[in-house]
């Protein structure tokens, strides 16, 4: 896994079968969220989302706290005024935000679990760290980490608490976006 | 950030060289908020992709979000603010609109 190279408009990310494995389900668990129940209209078709978000059902659980990270209050003061941007705004995101961790996980499972290094085209490197990025927000949420030194005392955990696992696992994706960012 | 040159790179350069002109005018900010998980560099490297501010002034807005806690990203109309702050969702930062 220490190998990044970039060679014109591809980079070439090696993993093992295992971290590619592990890439995959964690994309696909994020994409989850953000897809809907059975009701949901096909992923290509944006237009009928649009009218599903514009009769004013909303597909996001925001009782989750990821969710609300996600999608933030764009107007802290006032919840309408959120409220209204989110209709606007939330359904295009939404497909943006699938649509961008379909291209990376299709240059997963091209590896063929690990056995091919990752290709990652170059013009596609921000659906690369808007995809990481996002995994990596939703782990910090499920780790509780709301302050710096949150991290600091995930970082301290023994080895067999689960959570040191996970906390390992997001410092891991933190090193993929490191190393992606510096050949973009 | 208001008051701010404008940017020096080509890209982005046209919608956000006109903003401290309407900003006088309509006033609305785009806010972006510290948080413990979004890499320097991946903040960074949002707003020199999103807003085409050249590295400097990049690095600059990422180290007041990473110090005071916040930054004024851009100005603009409020139309204009609520297209930058469903971007920097977009790319999973914690954004909000107000009153410059």
């Amino acid at each position: 896994m220490r190998d990044f190279k970039r060679s014109g408009p591809m980079i070439q990310m090696r993993l093992t079968d295992y971290e590619a494995t592990l890439l995959e389900s964690l994309v696909e668990q994020f994409t989850g969220l953000l897809e809907a129940d059975e009701q949901e209209p096909e992923a290509g078709d944006s237009f009928a989302r649009w009218q599903a978000e514009l009769s004013g059902s909303d597909p996001l659980d925001h009782t989750d706290p990821v969710i609300n990270r996600l999608f933030p209050d764009a107007y802290p003061q006032d919840p309408a005024a959120s409220g209204e941007f989110r209709r606007l705004t939330q359904a295009r995101q939404r497909s943006n935000r699938l649509g961008e961790a379909e291209a990376v996980l299709s240059a997963l499972r091209d590896t063929d679990g690990g056995k091919r290094p990752v290709q990652v085209r170059v013009i596609e490197l921000d659906s690369w760290l808007k995809t990481l990025s996002g995994v990596r927000l939703s782990l910090a949420v499920r780790l509780g980490i709301s302050t710096p030194d949150d991290a600091e005392e995930l970082d301290a955990l023994p080895e067999d608490d689960p959570r040191a696992y996970v906390y390992r696992v997001y410092e891991w994706i933190a090193y993929l976006v490191e190393n992606l960012l510096g050949l973009r | 950030m208001a008051g701010e040159s404008a940017p020096e790179q080509p890209g982005g350069a046209t919608a956000v060289s006109e903003r401290p002109a309407e900003s006088a005018l309509t006033g609305w900010v785009t806010i972006v908020w510290d948080d413990p998980v979004n890499l320097m560099s991946y903040v960074t490297h949002v707003f020199s992709a999103y807003f085409g501010y050249p590295e400097e002034k990049a690095t600059d807005l990422m180290l007041q979000v990473h110090n005071n806690g916040k930054a004024v990203v851009s100005n603009g109309s409020h139309e204009q603010m609520e297209t930058d702050v469903d971007a920097m969702h977009g790319y999973g930062l914690w954004a909000t609109l107000g009153r410059g």
